[in-house]
Protein backbone atom coordinates (compact mmCIF):
# COMPACT_ATOMS: atom_id res chain seq x y z
CA UNK A 1 0.00 0.00 0.00
CA UNK A 2 1.30 3.51 -0.91
CA UNK A 3 1.69 5.62 2.55
CA UNK A 4 1.85 9.49 1.75
CA UNK A 5 0.79 9.75 5.43
CA UNK A 6 3.29 12.01 7.58
CA UNK A 7 5.54 10.85 10.17
CA UNK A 8 3.34 11.97 13.27
CA UNK A 9 0.62 10.51 11.50
CA UNK A 10 2.08 6.87 10.64
CA UNK A 11 3.34 6.45 14.41
CA UNK A 12 -0.14 7.33 16.15
CA UNK A 13 -1.56 4.77 13.58
CA UNK A 14 0.67 2.10 14.50
CA UNK A 15 0.26 2.81 18.45
CA UNK A 16 -3.51 2.59 18.01
CA UNK A 17 -3.03 -0.81 15.53
CA UNK A 18 -0.59 -1.94 18.44
CA UNK A 19 -2.42 -0.88 21.81
CA UNK A 20 -5.93 -1.03 20.52
CA UNK A 21 -5.60 2.95 21.98
CA UNK A 22 -4.33 6.35 21.72
CA UNK A 23 -4.11 8.65 25.02
CA UNK A 24 -3.58 12.48 23.90
CA UNK A 25 -2.57 15.21 26.23
CA UNK A 26 -4.01 18.75 24.78
CA UNK A 27 -2.32 21.80 24.57
CA UNK A 28 -5.94 23.86 24.42
CA UNK A 29 -8.17 22.70 27.06
CA UNK A 30 -10.68 25.48 26.33
CA UNK A 31 -13.24 22.89 24.87
CA UNK A 32 -12.63 20.27 27.78
CA UNK A 33 -13.50 23.56 29.84
CA UNK A 34 -16.43 23.78 28.40
CA UNK A 35 -17.83 20.08 28.85
CA UNK A 36 -16.71 20.06 32.48
CA UNK A 37 -18.12 23.42 32.76
CA UNK A 38 -21.45 22.56 31.16
CA UNK A 39 -21.77 19.42 33.38
CA UNK A 40 -21.24 21.27 36.47
CA UNK A 41 -23.75 23.76 35.42
CA UNK A 42 -26.50 20.82 34.90
CA UNK A 43 -25.42 18.55 38.13
CA UNK A 44 -25.91 21.93 40.35
CA UNK A 45 -29.63 22.76 38.59
CA UNK A 46 -30.75 19.03 38.36
CA UNK A 47 -29.41 17.15 41.45
CA UNK A 48 -29.52 20.63 43.92
CA UNK A 49 -26.04 21.00 45.08
CA UNK A 50 -24.24 24.07 44.84
CA UNK A 51 -21.94 24.79 42.42
CA UNK A 52 -18.77 25.08 43.41
CA UNK A 53 -15.83 27.62 43.95
CA UNK A 54 -13.38 27.91 40.46
CA UNK A 55 -10.44 25.69 40.75
CA UNK A 56 -12.88 23.03 43.09
CA UNK A 57 -14.10 21.27 40.47
CA UNK A 58 -12.07 18.41 40.15
CA UNK A 59 -13.25 18.01 44.12
CA UNK A 60 -17.10 18.74 43.21
CA UNK A 61 -16.70 15.77 40.93
CA UNK A 62 -14.84 13.22 42.53
CA UNK A 63 -17.15 13.71 45.57
CA UNK A 64 -20.45 13.92 43.99
CA UNK A 65 -21.25 10.21 45.60
CA UNK A 66 -20.95 11.91 49.09
CA UNK A 67 -24.11 14.44 47.61
CA UNK A 68 -26.67 12.36 46.38
CA UNK A 69 -28.36 8.99 47.16
CA UNK A 70 -27.71 6.25 45.02
CA UNK A 71 -31.28 5.39 44.07
CA UNK A 72 -31.46 8.70 42.51
CA UNK A 73 -28.20 8.27 40.27
CA UNK A 74 -30.09 6.74 37.36
CA UNK A 75 -32.79 9.76 36.96
CA UNK A 76 -30.17 12.35 37.27
CA UNK A 77 -27.89 10.99 34.66
CA UNK A 78 -30.79 10.74 31.90
CA UNK A 79 -31.68 14.32 32.79
CA UNK A 80 -27.97 15.73 32.56
CA UNK A 81 -27.64 13.56 28.97
CA UNK A 82 -30.52 14.82 27.63
CA UNK A 83 -29.45 18.36 28.94
CA UNK A 84 -25.61 18.32 27.43
CA UNK A 85 -27.46 16.80 24.53
CA UNK A 86 -29.55 19.79 23.96
CA UNK A 87 -26.79 22.16 23.44
CA UNK A 88 -24.95 22.49 20.06
CA UNK A 89 -22.38 23.59 21.53
CA UNK A 90 -21.58 20.87 23.91
CA UNK A 91 -21.39 18.25 20.50
CA UNK A 92 -19.13 20.97 18.77
CA UNK A 93 -16.81 21.58 21.79
CA UNK A 94 -17.07 17.12 22.29
CA UNK A 95 -15.23 17.17 18.74
CA UNK A 96 -12.72 20.17 18.78
CA UNK A 97 -11.33 18.28 21.36
CA UNK A 98 -10.93 15.72 19.66
CA UNK A 99 -10.80 16.82 15.97
CA UNK A 100 -6.95 16.46 15.46
CA UNK A 101 -6.58 12.97 16.71
CA UNK A 102 -9.73 12.26 15.18
CA UNK A 103 -8.65 13.22 11.75
CA UNK A 104 -5.22 11.36 11.71
CA UNK A 105 -6.91 7.96 12.98
CA UNK A 106 -10.55 8.24 11.14
CA UNK A 107 -10.32 11.22 8.35
CA UNK A 108 -11.27 14.64 7.64
CA UNK A 109 -14.32 14.37 6.43
CA UNK A 110 -16.27 12.57 9.84
CA UNK A 111 -20.02 11.20 10.77
CA UNK A 112 -20.59 11.70 14.66
CA UNK A 113 -23.11 10.02 17.10
CA UNK A 114 -25.99 12.05 17.43
CA UNK A 115 -26.09 11.63 21.23
CA UNK A 116 -23.03 11.92 23.60
CA UNK A 117 -23.05 9.34 26.30
CA UNK A 118 -22.34 10.16 29.99
CA UNK A 119 -21.13 7.80 32.71
CA UNK A 120 -20.92 8.29 36.35
CA UNK A 121 -19.20 5.78 37.88
CA UNK A 122 -20.10 5.85 41.92
CA UNK A 123 -18.09 4.11 44.03
CA UNK A 124 -19.29 0.76 45.20
CA UNK A 125 -22.10 1.02 42.70
CA UNK A 126 -23.15 -2.10 40.72
CA UNK A 127 -26.19 -0.89 38.61
CA UNK A 128 -23.86 0.93 35.88
CA UNK A 129 -21.48 -1.67 34.75
CA UNK A 130 -20.74 -2.00 31.22
CA UNK A 131 -19.41 -5.85 31.59
CA UNK A 132 -17.20 -6.63 28.75
CA UNK A 133 -18.20 -6.49 25.21
CA UNK A 134 -16.93 -5.70 21.90
CA UNK A 135 -19.71 -2.68 20.10
CA UNK A 136 -19.24 -4.58 16.91
CA UNK A 137 -20.45 -7.73 17.86
CA UNK A 138 -23.96 -5.91 18.99
CA UNK A 139 -23.80 -4.31 15.78
CA UNK A 140 -21.44 -1.03 15.56
CA UNK A 141 -19.39 -1.21 12.32
CA UNK A 142 -15.64 -1.78 12.15
CA UNK A 143 -15.15 1.38 10.75
CA UNK A 144 -15.84 3.16 14.01
CA UNK A 145 -13.66 4.77 16.93
CA UNK A 146 -14.77 6.18 20.49
CA UNK A 147 -13.70 9.49 21.44
CA UNK A 148 -13.73 8.58 25.35
CA UNK A 149 -13.42 12.54 27.34
CA UNK A 150 -12.58 12.29 31.40
CA UNK A 151 -13.41 14.53 33.37
CA UNK A 152 -11.77 13.74 36.52
CA UNK A 153 -8.34 11.20 36.73
CA UNK A 154 -9.12 7.96 36.10
CA UNK A 155 -7.17 4.64 37.10
CA UNK A 156 -7.58 1.40 38.79
CA UNK A 157 -10.74 0.60 38.78
CA UNK A 158 -12.45 4.27 38.56
CA UNK A 159 -10.82 3.76 35.02
CA UNK A 160 -11.97 1.16 31.97
CA UNK A 161 -10.26 -1.71 30.61
CA UNK A 162 -9.37 -3.12 27.20
CA UNK A 163 -7.99 -6.14 25.75
CA UNK A 164 -4.87 -5.44 23.47
CA UNK A 165 -5.16 -6.44 19.90
CA UNK A 166 -2.04 -9.24 20.72
CA UNK A 167 -4.75 -11.00 22.83
CA UNK A 168 -7.78 -10.33 21.09
CA UNK A 169 -6.44 -12.38 18.60
CA UNK A 170 -6.57 -15.68 20.68
CA UNK A 171 -10.07 -14.51 21.18
CA UNK A 172 -11.16 -14.51 18.02
CA UNK A 173 -9.74 -17.96 16.97
CA UNK A 174 -11.43 -19.47 19.53
CA UNK A 175 -14.44 -17.41 20.76
CA UNK A 176 -16.93 -20.25 22.01
CA UNK A 177 -13.90 -21.25 24.41
CA UNK A 178 -13.10 -17.72 26.04
CA UNK A 179 -16.51 -16.83 25.97
CA UNK A 180 -18.40 -19.28 27.69
CA UNK A 181 -22.04 -18.73 29.13
CA UNK A 182 -21.73 -15.24 30.47
CA UNK A 183 -20.05 -11.87 30.21
CA UNK A 184 -18.30 -12.58 33.76
CA UNK A 185 -17.14 -15.95 32.87
CA UNK A 186 -15.44 -14.31 29.64
CA UNK A 187 -14.30 -11.89 31.88
CA UNK A 188 -12.48 -14.25 34.27
CA UNK A 189 -10.59 -15.36 31.31
CA UNK A 190 -9.10 -12.71 29.97
CA UNK A 191 -8.72 -10.89 33.11
CA UNK A 192 -4.89 -11.16 33.37
CA UNK A 193 -4.29 -9.95 30.03
CA UNK A 194 -6.71 -6.84 30.12
CA UNK A 195 -5.11 -3.11 30.44
CA UNK A 196 -6.33 -0.53 32.86
CA UNK A 197 -6.17 2.59 31.33
CA UNK A 198 -5.00 5.16 33.30
CA UNK A 199 -5.80 9.07 32.07
CA UNK A 200 -6.21 12.41 33.50
CA UNK A 201 -8.48 15.09 32.84
CA UNK A 202 -7.11 17.47 30.04
CA UNK A 203 -6.40 13.84 27.94
CA UNK A 204 -8.83 12.73 25.56
CA UNK A 205 -8.92 8.73 24.52
CA UNK A 206 -9.74 7.24 21.45
CA UNK A 207 -9.99 3.63 21.21
CA UNK A 208 -10.79 0.68 19.13
CA UNK A 209 -14.22 -0.09 20.05
CA UNK A 210 -14.12 -3.72 18.36
CA UNK A 211 -11.71 -4.78 21.09
CA UNK A 212 -13.18 -6.30 24.30
CA UNK A 213 -13.55 -3.27 27.28
CA UNK A 214 -15.71 -2.48 29.65
CA UNK A 215 -15.78 -1.52 33.74
CA UNK A 216 -15.61 -3.36 36.70
CA UNK A 217 -17.18 -2.04 40.29
CA UNK A 218 -15.45 1.52 41.19
CA UNK A 219 -13.65 0.39 44.20
CA UNK A 220 -11.86 3.69 44.13
CA UNK A 221 -12.90 6.11 46.84
CA UNK A 222 -14.10 8.87 43.68
CA UNK A 223 -16.91 9.17 41.40
CA UNK A 224 -15.70 8.57 37.48
CA UNK A 225 -17.21 11.10 34.98
CA UNK A 226 -16.71 10.39 31.76
CA UNK A 227 -18.31 10.79 28.36
CA UNK A 228 -18.13 9.03 24.96
CA UNK A 229 -19.11 9.12 21.83
CA UNK A 230 -18.80 7.25 18.21
CA UNK A 231 -17.25 8.93 14.88
CA UNK A 232 -16.76 7.34 11.89
CA UNK A 233 -16.09 8.43 8.31
CA UNK A 234 -19.15 9.63 6.45
CA UNK A 235 -18.99 7.10 3.10
CA UNK A 236 -17.47 4.50 4.83
CA UNK A 237 -19.86 1.24 5.80
CA UNK A 238 -22.71 1.59 8.89
CA UNK A 239 -23.50 -1.30 10.97
CA UNK A 240 -26.76 -1.27 13.12
CA UNK A 241 -26.35 2.18 13.61
CA UNK A 242 -27.22 4.51 11.01
CA UNK A 243 -26.73 7.88 9.26
CA UNK A 244 -29.44 9.86 10.64
CA UNK A 245 -30.60 7.70 13.30
CA UNK A 246 -27.67 7.52 15.03
CA UNK A 247 -25.03 9.48 13.04
CA UNK A 248 -24.83 12.66 11.55
CA UNK A 249 -22.18 14.44 8.99
CA UNK A 250 -20.47 16.84 10.46
CA UNK A 251 -17.40 17.59 8.64
CA UNK A 252 -18.60 17.16 4.54
CA UNK A 253 -16.13 18.32 2.29
CA UNK A 254 -17.10 20.52 -0.88
CA UNK A 255 -16.28 17.75 -3.19
CA UNK A 256 -18.67 15.29 -1.67
CA UNK A 257 -21.72 18.14 -1.06
CA UNK A 258 -21.29 18.82 -5.14
CA UNK A 259 -20.75 14.60 -5.39
CA UNK A 260 -24.28 14.12 -3.25
CA UNK A 261 -26.25 16.77 -5.27
CA UNK A 262 -24.95 15.65 -8.48
CA UNK A 263 -27.24 14.20 -11.39
CA UNK A 264 -26.32 13.80 -15.24
CA UNK A 265 -27.74 16.15 -17.39
CA UNK A 266 -31.21 14.19 -18.82
CA UNK A 267 -31.38 13.51 -22.92
CA UNK A 268 -35.36 13.60 -23.78
CA UNK B 1 -48.33 23.68 24.57
CA UNK B 2 -47.27 23.18 20.94
CA UNK B 3 -49.61 20.52 19.60
CA UNK B 4 -48.39 18.35 17.28
CA UNK B 5 -49.85 15.82 14.99
CA UNK B 6 -48.12 12.11 14.73
CA UNK B 7 -47.28 11.36 11.13
CA UNK B 8 -46.78 7.14 10.25
CA UNK B 9 -45.78 5.18 7.60
CA UNK B 10 -47.98 2.01 6.12
CA UNK B 11 -45.27 0.80 3.92
CA UNK B 12 -41.37 0.53 4.13
CA UNK B 13 -38.97 3.17 3.58
CA UNK B 14 -35.32 2.91 2.27
CA UNK B 15 -35.85 -0.75 2.72
CA UNK B 16 -36.61 -0.27 6.11
CA UNK B 17 -40.34 -1.57 7.84
CA UNK B 18 -41.44 -0.60 10.98
CA UNK B 19 -44.61 -1.49 12.67
CA UNK B 20 -47.13 1.29 13.13
CA UNK B 21 -47.09 0.78 17.17
CA UNK B 22 -43.48 0.76 17.26
CA UNK B 23 -43.68 4.62 15.28
CA UNK B 24 -45.98 5.54 17.30
CA UNK B 25 -44.56 4.90 20.78
CA UNK B 26 -41.49 6.53 19.46
CA UNK B 27 -43.63 9.69 18.01
CA UNK B 28 -45.22 9.81 21.45
CA UNK B 29 -42.39 9.46 23.65
CA UNK B 30 -40.41 12.45 21.90
CA UNK B 31 -43.50 14.76 22.35
CA UNK B 32 -43.59 13.80 26.05
CA UNK B 33 -39.86 14.14 26.41
CA UNK B 34 -39.61 17.76 25.02
CA UNK B 35 -42.76 19.45 26.14
CA UNK B 36 -45.15 19.03 22.87
CA UNK B 37 -49.03 18.06 23.13
CA UNK B 38 -49.00 14.74 21.31
CA UNK B 39 -51.94 14.66 19.27
CA UNK B 40 -53.13 10.97 17.66
CA UNK B 41 -51.28 10.32 14.60
CA UNK B 42 -52.83 9.91 11.15
CA UNK B 43 -51.26 7.09 8.64
CA UNK B 44 -49.69 7.36 5.51
CA UNK B 45 -51.51 5.52 2.48
CA UNK B 46 -49.25 2.08 1.39
CA UNK B 47 -49.20 2.93 -2.20
CA UNK B 48 -45.48 4.10 -3.18
CA UNK B 49 -45.14 7.70 -3.57
CA UNK B 50 -48.41 8.89 -1.65
CA UNK B 51 -48.39 11.64 0.32
CA UNK B 52 -51.87 12.59 0.31
CA UNK B 53 -52.41 12.18 4.10
CA UNK B 54 -49.57 14.42 4.65
CA UNK B 55 -50.87 16.59 2.22
CA UNK B 56 -53.61 16.51 4.11
CA UNK B 57 -52.36 17.30 7.34
CA UNK B 58 -50.49 20.49 6.12
CA UNK B 59 -53.58 21.91 4.50
CA UNK B 60 -55.73 21.53 7.93
CA UNK B 61 -53.23 23.30 9.84
CA UNK B 62 -55.03 25.41 12.12
CA UNK B 63 -54.85 23.24 15.03
CA UNK B 64 -51.87 22.33 14.75
CA UNK B 65 -47.82 23.56 15.59
CA UNK B 66 -46.05 20.48 14.32
CA UNK B 67 -45.46 17.83 12.51
CA UNK B 68 -43.80 14.27 14.51
CA UNK B 69 -42.55 12.55 11.77
CA UNK B 70 -41.13 8.82 13.19
CA UNK B 71 -38.54 9.17 10.78
CA UNK B 72 -36.64 11.91 8.04
CA UNK B 73 -36.82 8.85 5.89
CA UNK B 74 -40.63 8.71 5.39
CA UNK B 75 -39.92 11.89 3.19
CA UNK B 76 -40.29 11.65 -0.23
CA UNK B 77 -36.83 10.07 -1.85
CA UNK B 78 -37.46 12.23 -5.03
CA UNK B 79 -34.55 15.41 -3.60
CA UNK B 80 -37.34 18.15 -6.17
CA UNK B 81 -40.27 16.83 -4.35
CA UNK B 82 -39.03 16.45 -0.85
CA UNK B 83 -37.55 19.87 -0.62
CA UNK B 84 -40.60 21.43 -2.01
CA UNK B 85 -42.30 19.08 0.59
CA UNK B 86 -40.02 20.91 3.64
CA UNK B 87 -40.35 24.47 2.19
CA UNK B 88 -44.40 23.93 2.22
CA UNK B 89 -44.62 22.96 5.84
CA UNK B 90 -42.06 25.62 7.04
CA UNK B 91 -43.42 27.90 5.00
CA UNK B 92 -47.18 27.19 7.16
CA UNK B 93 -44.96 27.79 10.13
CA UNK B 94 -45.20 24.03 11.18
CA UNK B 95 -42.71 22.93 12.97
CA UNK B 96 -41.47 19.28 12.20
CA UNK B 97 -40.33 16.77 14.22
CA UNK B 98 -38.06 13.82 13.00
CA UNK B 99 -38.66 11.57 16.49
CA UNK B 100 -36.06 8.55 15.98
CA UNK B 101 -33.31 10.81 14.73
CA UNK B 102 -33.87 13.48 17.42
CA UNK B 103 -34.34 16.55 14.95
CA UNK B 104 -36.56 19.70 14.59
CA UNK B 105 -36.72 21.61 11.61
CA UNK B 106 -37.90 25.06 12.00
CA UNK B 107 -36.27 26.54 9.13
CA UNK B 108 -34.44 26.43 5.90
CA UNK B 109 -30.74 25.72 7.61
CA UNK B 110 -32.71 22.61 9.40
CA UNK B 111 -33.96 21.41 5.60
CA UNK B 112 -30.35 21.62 4.54
CA UNK B 113 -29.65 19.65 7.42
CA UNK B 114 -31.85 16.90 6.56
CA UNK B 115 -31.66 16.80 3.04
CA UNK B 116 -27.01 16.33 3.50
CA UNK B 117 -28.36 13.29 5.75
CA UNK B 118 -30.84 12.18 2.84
CA UNK B 119 -28.59 12.64 -0.25
CA UNK B 120 -25.69 10.62 1.89
CA UNK B 121 -27.66 7.85 2.36
CA UNK B 122 -29.02 7.69 -1.16
CA UNK B 123 -25.63 7.16 -2.33
CA UNK B 124 -24.73 4.72 0.45
CA UNK B 125 -26.92 2.23 -1.02
CA UNK B 126 -23.89 2.10 -3.55
CA UNK B 127 -22.05 1.26 -0.92
CA UNK B 128 -20.99 -2.10 1.89
CA UNK B 129 -23.36 -2.32 4.30
CA UNK B 130 -21.70 -4.17 7.49
CA UNK B 131 -23.21 -7.62 7.10
CA UNK B 132 -22.13 -7.19 3.55
CA UNK B 133 -18.82 -6.43 4.72
CA UNK B 134 -18.29 -9.54 7.10
CA UNK B 135 -20.38 -11.56 4.62
CA UNK B 136 -17.67 -10.64 1.65
CA UNK B 137 -14.13 -11.07 4.38
CA UNK B 138 -16.08 -14.48 5.35
CA UNK B 139 -15.67 -15.81 1.40
CA UNK B 140 -12.52 -13.99 1.03
CA UNK B 141 -10.96 -16.23 4.10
Amino acid sequence: MINFKEIKENRLSETFKKKGYVIIKLDDIKPLEYLRNSIIKNISKICKISHPEKNEEEYFLNNFHKNIKPIKLNEYRLKIINSINRDNNFKKNYFLSSKNVLYDLVGNELSMQTRINLSIQIPGDRTSLLPLHSDIWSGDSPFEVVAWIPLVNCYDTKAMYILPPKYYKKVEKNFSKFSGNSSEEFFKKIKKNIEWIKINFGEILVFNQGLPHGNIVNKELETRWSMNCRFKSIFSPYGDKKIGEFFEPITLRVASEIGINYNLPKIK
Amino acid sequence: MKKVKGYMSSRSFMGERVPQHIQNQIIRNYCTQNNFYYMLSAVEYAMKNSFLILNQIIKANKEISGIGFYSIFQLPENDILRMLLLKKIIAKRIIILFCSEGFIVKNYKDIIRVNTIWLIKKKLKYSLTNFDYFKKNKTKN
